[in-house]
């Protein structure tokens, strides 16, 4: 039994097995590089991709609906690599050998590539003023509200975080096609990127219409067809979720995750936000917490916002280490563990920092940093007679 | 060092003449052309085929047009411009000439 992957080839399903499906994903992605720096290269990809479409269609039957990972790479066989600038080549004489080391090339290129690139932009949507603390948000994978709340403290400091905001509102790009979107978040724009193309051959097949009515009859199948292709592709959102819940039923410990670890973290994570529920309830009531107290110059809801970003801040490594143990690397996307140790260590990197900047600068944190172990001891103990008060 | 592969890049070199010839007798579409290119010696993939179509439509050589096709979406069927016709005469014109000399050559 083989998973199978729906795809849309110009406005048409077809299902392949998942080999399959991974054979033609790098074959396109291959020749989109290799066309790289063409002026035709979306339409000579779409063009590319009809072919495709044609060849699966050929393969396929009232009985026959699943292309199989064989068929693929025979059909990418028939296709045979797509060159660059053919001209070019032939004057460059040895193409069969060129074309072999550019072969290794290119593979040598995949994993760096295999991820989408990300970049910072200002995105408007969800946006308080211009879109940056947003734009940073998605750029960080961090909560919204946390970066909203680092800007808000660092205006504390002298108006920094002001100045810092103004700053990036200007410099910074805002997101404003589809594809500077799914950048901003590091996403593929698999989806905008087709129907972006598809529109393109659209007024591409416009001009060829001289007559009136043949162009009214072009226009209404070409909606016809992009209704099709949205529906196509979130028929194909829902399968692939579906199937994800499959694979989830199969196997309850994927290969590369140590799911086991995901409830422990979970708990950790509980037992923090009571901590931090516990921190708030005590500053608000005594002023103080775990026995350091709040200046009294300091008003109340600056202590309040501490004591949360002091929780994001610890929450944030455990909660990645933990989405990293549910989402082991989905077949093309590499390093999910990876990428959540790498974020959870820029977390513990930013937390050390912040408390050895605290313990330099303010002298009541020192002490408090110093008297912390006995005040842990102190609790433990508490939680140890509360235990074995209850039994 | 086969015939087949010394030619490689002659081959290459030629495949445009080819085409236009092709394109030349009446209004095709790609797969026409591959597989009329696959009865010869000038077998050519798609991969090869649609990138060099692209570079000749951007050089003014060919011009397409859409047709609704009996099965499947509307098919790109491609001709050849005025500029078209003029290059393939004049490549046509120089392939004899150098046909000619290979042929002539060393014969006295």
């Amino acid at each position: 039994m083989n998973k199978v992957i729906t795809i849309n080839l110009n406005g048409v399903a077809y299902q392949l097995e998942e080999g399959g499906y991974d054979a033609l994903r790098t074959y396109l992605d291959h020749a989109a590089r290799r066309l790289e720096g063409n002026p035709d290269k979306d339409e000579i990809i779409t063009d590319i991709e009809q072919a495709i479409a044609d060849k699966f269609r050929a393969l396929l039957g009232a009985y026959k609906t699943v292309v199989s990972t064989k068929e693929v790479t025979g059909v990418i066989a028939e296709m045979g690599p797509v060159e660059g600038d053919v001209t070019e080549e032939a004057a460059n004489g040895a193409a069969t050998a060129g074309r072999a080391s550019a072969a290794t090339d290119d593979t040598g290129r995949e994993e760096a590539s295999s991820c989408a690139p990300r970049r910072l932009y200002k995105i408007r949507e969800g946006a308080m003023l211009a879109g940056v603390c947003n734009g940073v948000a998605a750029y960080l994978n961090f909560d919204v509200t946390i970066v909203r709340l680092l800007f808000t403290l660092l205006t504390f400091l002298w108006g920094t975080g002001v100045v810092v905001y103004l700053l990036m509102a200007i410099i910074v790009p805002e997101a404003r096609t589809p594809a500077e979107k799914a950048a901003a978040s590091g996403m593929a724009a698999t989806a905008q990127e087709f129907i972006k193309r598809a529109r393109a051959g659209y007024y591409e097949g416009m001009k060829s219409f001289h007559d009136r009515h043949a162009r009214r009859e072009w226009k209404r199948k070409f909606k016809r067809d992009m209704r099709g292709w949205k529906y196509g592709f979130h028929q194909q959102m829902h399968e692939q979720s579906t199937q994800w819940q499959q694979q989830w039923a199969q196997h309850p410990s994927p290969i590369f995750g140590p799911v086991f670890l995901a409830p422990l973290l979970s708990i950790l994570l509980f037992l923090l936000v009571v901590l931090m529920m516990w921190a708030i309830y005590s500053l608000v009531t005594v002023h103080a917490v775990f026995g350091l107290v709040m200046p009294s110059t300091m008003p109340l809801w600056v202590g309040i916002l501490l004591v949360v970003v002091a929780y994001q801040l610890v929450a944030w490594p455990i909660k990645s280490v933990r989405f990293a143990c549910y989402y082991p690397a989905p077949h093309h996307h590499h390093g999910g563990l990876l990428g959540g140790l790498v974020g959870s260590l820029i977390g513990l990197f930013f937390l050390g920092f912040g408390i050895w900047m605290m313990d330099r600068h303010v002298p009541e944190f020192h002490e408090w940093l110093v008297q912390l172990p006995a005040l842990l001891q102190h609790l433990a103990d508490v939680v140890k007679g509360w235990f074995a008060q209850k039994g | 060092m086969s015939l087949e592969e010394k030619f490689t890049a002659i081959r290459k070199g030629l495949l445009e003449f080819l085409v236009l010839k092709i394109i030349s007798a009446n209004q095709v579409y790609a797969a026409d052309i591959l597989k009329e290119l696959n009865a010869t010696e000038f077998a050519t993939q798609e991969g090869t085929l649609y990138p060099l179509l692209s570079k000749m439509r951007r050089e003014e050589l060919v011009d397409y047009e859409w047709k609704e096709s009996e099965a499947g979406p509307p098919r790109k069927y491609y001709e050849l411009t005025a500029k078209g016709r003029e290059a393939l005469r004049e490549t046509h014109d120089y392939w004899q000439k150098i046909s000619g000399t290979v042929k002539n050559l060393g014969q006295k």
